[in-house]
């Protein structure tokens, strides 16, 4: 019935729409006007209007950068999170100039020339000189994000050096939750597969390698220790996942038969950070970050980073693998 | 070849409109339904708008049109991932590239070279036919059991793969996959027509360096479409053998649904590759004719050449070069050899170049010009505004460091919806808007197109801006509720702000949907050339002809931009501001542009 | 809206002349890209996968011989029609024509010696390498299908004397895309004992 209503309404107002608009067309005619050119009101009228969306446009930028300014991530929570940041705002220092300049001439010129039928457009249909300058200068200033961006990645892209002091984690993702695995005393992680994958092996680590016996493994938090370097490796045992650590600027996919692998130095202790961001309830979190099914949306681990007395005392309690 | 004014009702209905071999009929099919795809996708991303901005709220919309893939008016998350999953595989596919191409390469084509038709008719038809096959099963499978395809329209394995790990990787993924396959047959065959037609069938005069950048944006387009859809063909192709073969090409060691699985030795990141091969050049050949499409409306609407046109060819060429060698920006973070990463960003950032030089000629042109906002000069210039906008936010996804944090995050969904939720639609209702006359002899409503446009821009910007900082932010794309995560709590309100733009932009496309089908039926009559444009479609005569000139073709003397060309004492060469292409160049005159 | 039809569907005679060609030739392209996008899957698995050593069946060193006959016939049956020598062509296409078909046995005499050797296309016992295999090699017999069902055509025809040398297009296509089928195998022959 009200489907009925619903048909009914919708046609009333379409069949009224195109009667008003036969009106208005007739009457036009009647009026010695060609209905289908852009009138010289109508004109003038779209010319004000790029001037007013510009200002507009501008005045929602500012807004949202006022308004949403501070829900952005707080300070980077590790090292070449800094270096990242940096490296964005540089970015950010290109682009905003280059957007807001270029928006003004669009709708500046689009503004100001509008159609006047006592002037003449100036036929001007190339110049070299310009193409070049156009061409030279965003170059320039590409290459340098480029070498800036490239010296970054590669820093960050590089494995931790075994001889230094780390940590070894290793995560796995699987449809919807992550698990932990931390290297013991050996800083080796035993042999794992989906082929030992059974009951309360949920991590399919072998139990036959000797570098399993010391491995921890930890399941709703990890924890970290501050100044120390983590070397993550990750794998999953379904479909891509992917670990994304956004306070650490951290991210890499987690995908079935391939082992990656992301490490970064966490800088500030999660105490700390909740006094950065003043809120008491503040967690550094995991979450997934590739569609994964029905509960990606659902997919989290909490972080813990403390300083490294309280992360031996947080480890030691863990149960080795060999234990369970 | 002279004409015979003789009434064709003997030629079948069927063979007239249904299996025409005429180009502009085709262009027409190719129009109703990519637009009719474009607005079912659009619905989707209503509906999913209205869960993200009200998570877990009842609506009757969500229940009126997901039946059974909601219950009591909340769609249900693995359902919400099919819609997202087809709403980008419809608009990406089906509205932007054959809509999109389909329309406009084949409707102004012929007609702006100066040729009878397309080179194979009977290809073409084929071309649409595929098209629409294509169509019906992808609807189709939107009703099979288990849902739709649901991995995302980029549809990586595992997750494509396996049934276990989400129903609509069922049937309604084989069906996606067949679907897919009789659309890549159908792009392929139009673009070799596009190519061979415009290489093959100029009319005399028409030089390449003559031709509309319209024409050099669809030839250029044509060509990356050859080189880079059969790739996705056999990435598709390798991808049904492991899901109903049992092969291995992108699995292994996979437990789920407590067993084990017997493939061995695949890679995921294999089809990554494969996919973005495509995907990465499929952006641009959405982009480009878009593109094309702007620099013809802005030069007409502003009684200007289009300005740098040699450095527009050589941008659209250097555009498509670049984007065959940069799909790895997409796979930052798989674990890719870091050597490859720092390639993929250079190459990247690259882009950004010729994309820049376009955009300068585009404001360059509109400086100093005489403009007329018609509907499509306002679509035309809202494009190059989008263009910016979308494209600056390029940079920073495309530089391999600062994509860490942001990929896959709702920075990444802001960023390509500017470009072509944004950009290339605006190119295709700048299209519509523009050769409306070519197409049905009548016009569109100019008042009604500035309301379209208005308010869809405004409220677009308002859908994909705040976007950015949802992704900066720290959120995730393809989240079927962002209220899981404290630390997401703040972004609640933001997700509301952006549905209700999306729920005002919907209802605006009404409008345009109304103009185009009362205009097409009962529209005011057009002249043969109203925009008073130099382009050889507009000698053509108003009815459409088999053929499309009733004499000889015209000869071409001149580029398609002599507009407000003056003499040296200031005059109009030819009296008034416009020189049509076929018109002989004068004693003294030189051909412009150079 | 009337309807203005041009009297004479001449044009649509020459564009065909001018553009069958062409037209052929793009999609051969689209053909290339096709199986330079499995080449590239191949090279991309070989690094990352265990990869098996193959054995070659020597039925495919048959196939190769019998493909690259089959075009030098064609090519002799097209020159034929050329020079108007219609008696001749008859044999060289029919001839091409059986040929193929020996490509064909030949190449499914292969797939059961692979199968034999313990080569399986896909299952817990396959590899990457055999999977490719088979697939590489099904994947162009199914356009030779094709090359098949238009030398068909053409045999057909030039049994019924419809080509002379004026008007031999369909032979010509026909034969570039026979041509181009055995380039693309003699390469796939080169590159499967690459990955073997």
């Amino acid at each position: 019935m009200v489907a009925l209503v619903a048909i009914v309404a919708v046609l009333l107002i379409v069949i009224s729409a195109v009667q008003t608009l036969k009106i208005a067309e007739l009457w036009a005619i009647n009026k010695g006007k060609v209905i289908y050119e852009v009138t010289k009101k109508q004109n003038k009228t779209q010319a004000l209007l790029m001037l007013v969306f510009l200002v507009a446009y501008f005045a929602f930028f500012a807004w949202q950068v006022w308004k949403w300014g501070d829900l952005m991530l707080p300070v980077s929570a590790s090292e070449h999170g800094v270096v990242t940041d940096r490296l964005l705002n540089i970015t950010y220092a290109f682009i905003i100039p280059v957007f807001v300049i270029t928006h003004i001439f669009l709708f500046w010129f689009a503004y100001k020339y509008a159609y006047n039928p006592n002037r003449k457009a100036v036929f001007f249909s190339h110049s070299n000189k310009l193409e070049l300058i156009w061409t030279i200068i965003p170059s320039i200033a590409l290459t340098v994000l480029i070498l800036f961006g490239l010296s970054s990645w590669n820093e960050i892209m590089t494995p931790v050096d075994s001889e230094k002091e780390h940590v070894l984690i290793e995560i796995q993702a699987q449809q919807f939750s992550w698990n932990a695995r931390y290297a013991g005393t050996d800083e080796k992680l035993g042999r794992a597969g989906v082929e030992f994958i059974e009951g309360v092996n949920a991590m399919g680590i072998d139990i036959k390698d000797e570098n399993s016996k010391d491995d921890k493994i930890v399941r709703g938090e990890i924890h970290l220790p501050v100044g120390v370097p983590v070397q993550f490796v990750f794998r999953s045992i379904d479909v891509i996942h992917s670990a994304y650590m956004p306070h650490f600027r951290a991210q890499m996919n987690c995908v079935p038969g391939v082992k990656t692998q992301f490490n970064f130095v966490p800088s500030i202790t999660t105490e700390d950070m909740k006094k950065i961001t003043n809120n008491e309830d503040f967690n550094y979190i995991l979450l997934c970050n590739k569609i994964c099914g029905a509960a990606h949306y659902n997919m989290q681990m909490d972080i813990i980073v403390e300083s490294k007395e309280d992360y031996e005392k947080w480890l030691a309690e863990q149960k080795q693998f060999a234990e369970n | 070849m002279s004409a015979t004014h003789h009434h064709h009702e003997e030629q079948d209905f069927l063979f007239k409109y249904i299996f025409s071999q005429d180009h502009k009929m085709i262009s027409k099919q190719f129009l109703i339904t990519g637009f009719l795809m474009g607005f079912i996708g659009m619905v989707m991303s209503t509906l999913f708008r209205l869960q993200l901005g009200f998570p877990g709220e009842s609506f009757w919309a969500i229940d009126f049109f997901l039946g059974s893939w909601a219950e009591n008016g909340v769609m249900a998350p693995d359902k919400y991932l099919a819609l997202v999953t087809m709403h980008g595989t419809i608009m990406v596919f089906f509205l932007l590239t054959a809509g999109l191409s389909g329309t406009f390469s084949n409707l102004l084509i012929p007609l702006q070279i100066g040729a009878r038709d397309m080179a194979s008719g009977f290809l073409n038809m084929l071309s649409y036919w595929f098209f629409f096959v294509s169509t019906i099963i992808m609807l189709i499978s939107l009703g099979v059991e288990g849902g739709s395809a649901s991995a995302g329209w980029t549809i990586y394995p595992p997750l494509s793969a396996l049934p276990q790990a989400i129903p609509g990787s069922g049937l309604g993924m084989t069906l996606w996959l067949v679907a897919m396959a009789i659309f890549i047959a159908s792009s392929l065959l139009g673009s070799l027509n596009y190519i061979v037609t415009i290489l093959n069938l100029r009319t005399k005069g028409m030089t390449m360096t003559r031709l509309p950048l319209t024409i050099w944006a669809f030839l250029v387009t044509a060509i990356l479409g050859v080189l880079s859809f059969p790739v996705l063909l056999s990435a598709a192709l390798l991808l049904i053998f492991d899901r109903s073969f049992g092969t291995s090409f992108y699995l292994s060691d996979i437990y789920i649904g407590g067993q084990v699985l017997e493939h061995s030795g695949g890679s995921p990141i294999l089809f990554e590759h494969l996919f973005w091969f495509l995907g990465h050049p499929e952006v641009y050949i959405v982009l480009l004719p878009a593109l094309g499409i702007t620099s013809e409306i802005v030069s007409t609407m502003s009684r200007k050449p289009i300005f740098g046109y040699r450095a527009m060819v050589t941008s659209i060429l250097a555009i498509a070069f670049l984007s065959v060698i940069v799909w790895g920006h997409h796979m930052f973070v798989t674990g890719m050899n870091p050597f490859l990463g720092a390639v993929f960003t250079f190459t990247t950032l690259l882009i950004a170049i010729p994309s820049a030089v376009k955009v300068f000629n585009y404001i360059t042109t509109l400086w100093k010009g005489n403009i007329i906002f018609s509907p499509a000069m306002l679509f035309s210039i809202g494009l190059v505004s989008t263009f910016i906008s979308g494209g600056v936010t390029g940079l920073i996804l495309g530089d391999s460091a600062l994509d860490i944090n942001i990929h896959d995050t709702y920075f990444v969904v802001g960023h390509f919806h500017i470009v072509m939720g944004l950009s290339a639609i605006f190119g295709m209702f700048a299209g519509v808007y523009h050769w409306f006359p070519k197409m049905f002899g009548r016009m569109m409503n100019n008042t009604i197109g500035f309301f379209h446009f208005w308010i869809t821009i405004v409220c677009a910007y308002g859908v994909f801006f705040p976007m950015h900082f949802l992704g900066l932010a720290g959120v995730p794309r393809r989240y079927y509720t962002n209220s899981e995560f404290p630390l997401f709590d703040n972004m609640l309100d933001i997700n509301e702000l952006v549905t209700w733009f999306a729920i005002v932009a919907a209802f605006a496309q009404l409008l345009f949907v109304f103009n185009f089908f009362y205009s097409a039926l009962r529209g005011p009559r057009s002249s043969q050339n109203p925009w008073r444009a130099n382009s050889l479609e507009w000698t053509a005569p108003v009815e459409h002809i088999h053929g499309n000139w009733p004499g000889e073709i015209p000869e071409v003397h001149r580029w398609a931009y002599d507009y407000s060309k003056v003499d040296e004492n200031g005059e109009y060469v030819s009296g008034e501001d416009f020189i049509s292409q076929v018109v002989p160049l004068g004693p003294n005159e030189k051909d412009g542009g150079h | 809206m009337t309807s203005i039809t041009l009297n004479n569907n001449d044009y649509k005679k020459e564009i065909k002349q001018k553009t069958a060609k062409p037209l052929l030739w793009i999609g051969l392209m689209s053909i290339v890209m096709f199986f330079a996008g499995l080449t590239s899957a191949v090279i991309v698995s070989k690094g990352t996968a265990v990869w098996e050593t193959i054995q070659i069946p020597s039925a495919f060193a048959i196939s190769t011989v019998f493909i690259l006959l089959s075009s030098l016939t064609f090519y002799l049956g097209e020159r034929s029609i050329k020079n108007n020598q219609l008696a001749k062509a008859k044999v060289f296409v029919l001839a091409t024509l059986v040929l193929g078909l020996l490509f064909t046995v030949t190449q499914y005499i292969a797939w059961t010696d692979l199968y034999k050797n313990g080569v399986v296309w896909a299952g817990s016992e396959s590899s990457a390498a055999g999977s490719y295999f088979y697939a590489l090699t099904a994947l162009h017999l199914l356009h030779l299908l094709g090359g098949l069902i238009s030398l068909l055509v053409v045999s057909f025809k030039t049994i019924k004397e419809k080509y002379n040398a004026e008007n031999l297009l369909g032979v010509q296509l026909s034969s570039t895309y026979w041509h181009f089928l055995t380039a693309l195998w003699v390469y796939l022959y080169l590159f499967l004992i690459f990955i073997a």
